[in-house]
């Protein structure tokens, strides 16, 4: 099922029957090699585009030639949702990795708008989380140090991960460079790659081979300043993200 | 409920700089993290040094 990452584990979820109704809102798949632009800034769009797996960006290329990552997408975003309503992007969409995606023109999502209200309110949540995680990494790059934004960034990967599948709550995947990571958390490559190196002598946690190993959640958490309430977790998913439930990878537990 | 403290506060906490593989890295205060080459590392010290004397001059002059 393309959908089925869709709100998984957050507040709120898609009922069997609103799921349903996505699913055939689909028009059709795509795969997009990694480095593609999906979506391109100031080019009208009439479908919007879910991603189904492998991980997207959204980046804004400065006049001075310089790219920032604004977000990360995961499996069961929906990357330019707002696109349906905007009808052209502010920014580039594009693929971090390998990636495929559903595409729903936005006269199916006209229907949806017309016969049922409840996903279309949550389809309106979707874009709302989006908007909190924008706010966070606006938080982020304005108050926190080097660290915790690598720590920060890293947890709340663990936790959009962790609640799709994708981590198993301390070790996950994340085919990021240390240039991608710097371009999300606004260091340089240099810095960037110091604080991991402080983060893995502190026993906090581990990045290689584009894999995170996190040994001490609670420890990183704290040292990212590091709350999930943004991200409208399910209790369990949240409580598991910031290590509030004897996590086995706590090195207190 | 405490009031939180401005961001816009001046800081009273130095950053901190230090060198790593042929570059400085300037850590705080606040959100500050900055790479620098040595020369531009040298030039902001120089610079921060002479605004910081005269700041302390206006704080004299009351």
């Amino acid at each position: 099922m393309l959908t089925q990452n869709v709100l998984r584990n957050r507040t709120s979820e898609l009922s069997a029957e609103e799921r349903s109704l996505l699913e055939g809102a689909i028009s059709r798949t795509q795969f997009f090699p990694a480095g593609a632009v999906v979506v391109r800034q100031g080019v009208p769009v009439n479908v919007s585009v879910l991603l189904v797996a492998g991980l997207m960006t959204r980046h804004v290329d400065a006049r001075d030639g310089k790219r920032h990552l604004v977000a990360v997408h995961v499996p069961g975003d929906f990357v330019d949702l707002h696109a349906y309503a905007l009808k052209k992007l502010d920014h580039d969409v594009a693929a971090l990795t390998d990636v495929t995606v559903a595409i729903l023109p936005h006269e199916s999502l006209e229907r949806i708008q017309q016969i049922d209200p409840d996903l279309t309110r949550r389809l309106w949540f979707l874009t709302l989380l989006d908007a909190a995680t924008h706010r966070q990494w606006i938080y982020r790059l304005a108050s926190l140090s080097a660290m915790q934004r690598v720590a920060h960034f890293l947890c709340e990967t663990n936790a959009r991960l962790l609640a799709i599948g994708a981590s198993d709550g301390s070790s996950f995947a994340l085919p990021m460079t240390q240039a991608d990571i710097g371009e999300v958390c606004s260091l340089t490559n240099v810095h960037v790659s110091r604080v991991l190196r402080e983060l893995r002598e502190l026993g906090l946690c581990q990045f290689r081979s584009s894999h995170v190993v996190i040994t001490d959640l609670r420890g990183l958490a704290a040292a990212a300043l590091f709350e999930p309430g943004y991200l409208f977790l399910n209790p369990q998913t949240a409580a598991r993200a910031a290590a509030q439930n004897g996590e086995a990878n706590d090195r207190e537990s | 409920m405490t009031e939180s403290r401005s961001a816009l506060e001046p800081r009273e906490d130095a950053g901190r700089a230090t060198a790593e593989d042929g570059v400085v890295i300037l850590d705080g205060p606040d959100g500050v993290a900055v790479t620098m080459t040595a020369d531009a590392a040298e030039k902001t010290a120089a610079s921060l040094h002479e605004a910081a004397k005269k700041a302390r001059e206006h704080l004299a002059r009351g």
